[in-house]
């Protein structure tokens, strides 16, 4: 029996977000199955959320928006995540964080054949 | 013939007696893992170094201007991406054990590039790149050793174009609060020393979406503790052992035999190194 491959990248460990972010790209043109969790390490105190929104990428430089948001965790070591297919070569995560606030998080891209 | 002269996958490379591994990344990841620093409660306790390390993918070698152009052989290579921040690295690291202390050798077809970002030749955008070994002693151990291997292309404005050996690692840090953990940075750009072997400029092709595959291959004696030597493409160094980094053997490593590439940017810019495919066979 011949079985799916799968592969999860930490994309980012212990990074800090505040204001603008964007995850590092991962090329995974692989994989038709994908699903990006958000651990919050930390959080800065009354952090109001944020949405983290997926992109996509023919080249891994220029970024369209898949069209799938969702919320940031906002309390320590609360899990977030979406899913995502049909996303061709390139993906990330991008979004903005409400002045004075930050979130340390650990991404996880969890890919599958 | 022998099977590997007669088999496509494996006639381009010489292996000394039996295979340890192959790895044709079409089959996967094949146990090429992201390098990560030692800690303890927190990654926060992790030396800085190796915090960011970044995890290896693979990838199809597709260009913005030319599509997909696939790997050396078949549709995936293993990738490694800095960040785009100059001395970012980026390595990957399979880790085994052996059960002889005989020879062994790694081979591999390699090609870097610069992010195809800017649309200029770009020569000069990667600083480096590398193959070690970590190793230590089985029974009775006397010592851990590390031979690696780097070349530098270019530092700053400058293109080097040199292979490099590395003899001495930085201080060992105790790492959290247990007295257990320890950690040392062996990356660092202090300590590498020319090979004894004229410059080489590797094929480029002029702009940053053309690849071309270049063979590697290095060779060490577990037995003797000896780097012996390396091949790139039509530069052979064999002359005298190579210099490597040697420390008291340490408690928990006892056979270790892990291998790690990585690559690391001379710019604000991603630089990528890409491997297809990687042999490790050895006299056991």
């Amino acid at each position: 029996m011949a079985v799916r491959r799968s592969y999860t990248a930490i994309v980012e460990r212990n990074v800090l977000w505040q204001g603008d972010f964007a995850s590092e790209p991962y090329e995974a043109a692989w994989a038709s199955e994908a699903i990006f969790f958000v651990r919050a390490l930390d959080l800065s105190p009354d952090f109001e959320g944020g949405l983290a929104s997926v992109q996509i990428s023919a080249d891994g430089i220029y970024w369209a928006d898949e069209g799938t948001t969702f919320e940031l965790p906002r309390k320590t070591d609360a899990v977030t995540f979406c899913k995502v297919t049909h996303f061709g070569g390139f993906l990330r995560l991008q979004g903005h964080i409400a002045p004075g606030d930050s979130i340390k998080v650990l991404v996880s891209l969890a890919l599958k054949e | 013939m022998s099977v590997y002269t007669a088999d496509p996958r494996l006639s381009r490379f010489d292996p000394l007696e039996r295979v340890f591994f192959y790895d044709d990344f079409d089959e996967g990841i094949r146990g090429w893992s992201e390098l990560i620093g030692n800690y303890e409660h927190s990654p926060d306790s992790m030396l800085p170094e190796y915090k960011d390390m970044r995890p290896p993918m693979l990838s199809n070698l597709t260009m913005w201007d030319t599509g997909t152009a696939g790997s050396m052989e078949g549709s995936y290579a293993l990738k490694l991406a800095t960040r785009a921040r100059a001395g970012s690295l980026a390595t990957s690291i399979k880790r085994q054990t052996f059960r002889k202390r005989g020879q062994i050798q790694l081979e591999c077809y390699f090609t870097f590039k610069p992010e195809a970002s800017e649309l200029r030749l770009s020569l000069d955008d990667v600083r480096a790149f590398g193959v070690l070994f970590d190793l230590q002693d089985g029974m009775n151990p006397e010592y851990r050793w590390m031979p690696h291997l780097r070349y530098l292309n270019a530092v700053d404005d400058e293109m080097i174009n040199r292979w490099q050996v590395k003899g001495k690692t930085r201080p060992f840090h105790n790492i959290g609060d247990s007295g257990e953990t320890v950690s040392h940075f062996h990356l660092g750009p202090e300590n590498w020393d020319f090979v004894d072997c004229p410059a080489q400029s590797l094929c480029y092709n002029e702009i940053a979406t053309k690849m071309n595959w270049h063979y590697l291959k290095v060779k060490v004696d577990l037995a003797e503790r000896r780097f012996i030597g390396f091949q790139c493409n039509d530069l052979s160094y064999s002359g005298e052992a190579l210099q490597h980094i040697s420390i008291p053997a340490m408690p928990n490593l006892n056979c270790m035999l892990n291998t790690a590439f990585w690559v690391e940017t001379n710019r604000d810019k991603r630089a990528f190194l890409y491997v297809d495919s990687v042999l490790l066979s050895g006299v056991f």
